[in-house]
């Protein structure tokens, strides 16, 4: 019964004219960079950060939310018409979504995945107001001693599930710690790396290392990619040509099904993201059919169940974030970042503090992803419009966008020139293949982290001992230490199985 | 020995462990404290070793295998990072339109399709959204146009 005080709570303060609009706003434009290939939810939210700056909080976290969750709608569709996926985790689309399209079932497949995305994120919502706050009460009870182990799991989750070898991925998040160091150590007042520069007195504007690390990238790596795009013709879509045949719906829900419950899952875990859930939720579908050889040529299923775990695991994602302050994915950490902007300090205190923000939040979700569904369905036609926009008008209004966005924040022409200098590094990640969304959770975990570590040696008069004699934390120590040797175990495998296929090659 | 080497995570593995000695000779300047009460220096030490340990565990084993090293498109990113730079200097003297013309027009560079008169399109378009969204609506503090005294 309190679960239905929550929500009406939260529906009401979700109903207030100004979050509906920032939360229309929120998943209008998510859709709109999800559609576009070139411009992720990363870069916008990263965009948008100055933005919150001059709303109040719940209507900023609505429309942050908004473009997070709207960006998993948009994503498929370029997928689907062009081979090309509008956000990382609707890579899995293309795989069965492009053939579809050529087989002229484009609207099916355009209908299918919005339907797949609105029953992963139910599912997923329903999940995230279940558990929250009970998840909530247990983390009253961490010490920070317990803090420093669930963050340090946090990291190194992310780490090793990112792509590409797991020494990479926590050397990133060293490298985001160490970037975290800079400014004035909050305990002393002692001026680290600042090089009696004043502006980097309070430490690296995060708003700047992310449209750097991002944005600036992104544009840099997208305009030879783009090139191929121009050239594509599309096709109309239809409102008749949607309509699944009734073997489509028979065929797809129990997949859809099965994708929510793989998304729901991965999307709690810390630093697993909606990519890693969108493939694992394919790899099933194709493990449980029958005739698995339908996949890639146009299986319904090869789309709905990873469309669905994508949306599904975007909104268990917030489970982490709100009830422990532990971002599970590179957005989150950007979402924690707009919470401590806006002096809310994101834990397990949230939600018994700010019942308005939380169950605001949480009800906007379930408001905006009934407005995603009219957005994606009789307006389809506007976003395969938006294809069209020609990639040479689109990229310098972004790098604009980024520009005043970050001069905004501090009104400062400095932190613009820290979005240079971590576009330059971002790119250079890029080319040699380093994960840059560990590097962010590094960035923005490191002085929480630092700060626990030191209130848990000060308290336990320096003995290290206090990690593994709460049980808590040496829990955490325990998962985090079993993630690194499975890790370990894997790379050397893959390692021993390449030099095989070389020596028999 | 194999001559072919992973260059891309022996040049990655090498930046890092460069990183990580700087970071470390930085941090030594600072108090370490004991393990009771850390000092500033304490943290940054630490990590600045720990980056120097992982920049050698991603280089080493890249010695031994095969790999590619990815080609950079030097052109977008040099003309990208010099429009942003640009508008770094220009904004807080000139202003938010000379700004933005300069930033435009660099990246434009990038990849030349629009003619002219679009770019100049473009250019007044975009100084239009900026001073209408950002200066009038969100009130920032900066001019549109400035003359430097």
């Amino acid at each position: 019964m309190e679960m239905l005080g929550n929500l009406a709570l939260g529906f009401n303060e979700a109903f207030a004219l100004q979050n509906l609009i920032y939360c229309f706003f929120g998943v209008f434009l998510g859709t709109f960079i999800g559609v576009l290939p070139g411009i992720g939810p990363l870069a916008t939210i990263s965009m948008l950060l100055p933005l919150t700056f001059h709303v109040p909080p719940t209507a900023a976290l609505v429309m942050l939310a908004g473009i997070y969750y709207g960006a998993q709608y948009g994503g498929s569709t370029a997928s689907i018409l062009m081979n090309l996926p509008g956000t990382p985790a609707a890579a899995v689309v293309c795989l069965d979504g492009y053939p579809m399209a050529k087989q002229g079932r484009a609207g099916v497949a355009l209908f299918m995945t919005t339907v797949a995305s609105f029953v992963g994120s139910t599912i997923g919502i329903i999940i995230l107001t279940a558990f929250s706050p009970a998840l909530a009460d247990v983390a009253l009870a961490f010490g920070p001693a317990d803090y420093f182990s669930m963050m340090l799991l946090g990291l190194i989750a992310a780490a090793a599930l990112a792509q590409g070898s797991p020494a990479k991925g926590i050397a990133m998040v060293l490298l985001g710690l160490a970037l975290g160091m800079v400014g004035t150590d909050v305990q002393t007042g002692a001026q680290r790396f600042t090089f009696g520069i004043p502006q980097l007195a309070d430490g690296i504007n995060l708003v700047a290392l992310a449209m750097g690390l991002f944005g600036v990238s992104e544009v840099i790596s997208s305009i030879t990619r783009m090139r191929a795009v121009a050239k594509q013709k599309q096709e109309r879509i239809t409102l008749r040509s949607m309509i699944p045949t009734r073997d489509d719906v028979r065929q797809s829900w129990r997949s859809m099904l099965r994708g929510s419950g793989v998304g729901s899952f991965f999307g709690t875990l810390p630093g697993a993201g909606t990519t890693i859930a969108a493939f694992i939720a394919y790899a099933i579908e194709k493990r449980v059919a029958r005739k698995p050889e339908r996949f890639g040529k146009g299986a319904i299923e090869g789309i709905s169940a990873p469309e669905a775990a994508s949306n599904a695991s975007a909104q268990t994602a917030f489970i982490p974030t709100l009830t422990l302050g532990i971002p599970g994915d590179a957005v989150m950490a950007l979402m924690l970042g707009a919470m401590i902007i806006q002096g809310i300090q994101p834990g397990p205190r949230l939600v018994a503090e700010y019942p308005e923000l939380f169950w605001g939040l949480v009800a906007s979700f379930w408001i905006g992803n009934v407005l995603l569904v009219i957005l994606n369905i009789p307006m389809i036609g506007l976003w395969v419009r938006m294809l069209r926009i020609p990639y040479a008008i689109l990229y310098p209004s972004i790098l604009l966008f980024i520009c005043i966005g970050v001069f905004s924040v501090n009104n400062s022409a400095f932190d613009v020139l820290i979005v240079m200098v971590f576009g330059v590094v971002g790119y250079a990640m890029m080319l040699l293949r380093f994960e840059p969304a560990p590097l962010v959770l590094g960035f923005i975990l490191g002085p929480l982290m630092e700060e626990h570590l030191r209130r848990a040696m000060l308290l336990s008069r320096g003995d290290p001992m206090v990690f593994l004699s709460r049980p808590i934390s040496a829990s955490f120590l325990a998962v985090t230490f079993a993630l690194l040797a499975w890790s370990l175990y894997a790379a050397v495998r893959a390692q021993r199985r390449a030099r095989l296929a070389m020596a028999a090659g | 020995m194999n001559a072919k080497k992973d260059w891309a995570d022996v040049i990655g593995g090498l930046l890092l462990l460069a990183g990580g000695l700087w970071f470390m000779s930085m941090a030594a300047g600072q108090t370490m404290g004991t393990l009771r009460r850390m000092g500033p220096g304490y943290m940054p030490m630490a990590i600045g070793v720990l980056v120097v340990v992982f920049g050698l565990l991603v280089a080493v084993p890249a010695l031994f295998r095969a790999g590619t090293l990815p080609v950079p498109e030097w052109r977008p990113f040099a003309t990208i990072c010099l429009s942003v730079l640009a508008f770094a200097l220009v904004v807080e003297k000139f202003g938010l339109v000379p700004a933005t013309v300069v930033l435009t027009v660099v990246a434009a560079l990038a990849e030349p399709k629009l003619k002219p008169l679009q770019l100049g399109i473009l250019c007044l378009a975009l100084s239009a959204i900026g001073v209408g969204v950002f200066v009038k609506g969100l009130g920032i503090p900066v001019a549109a146009f400035r003359w430097p005294v």
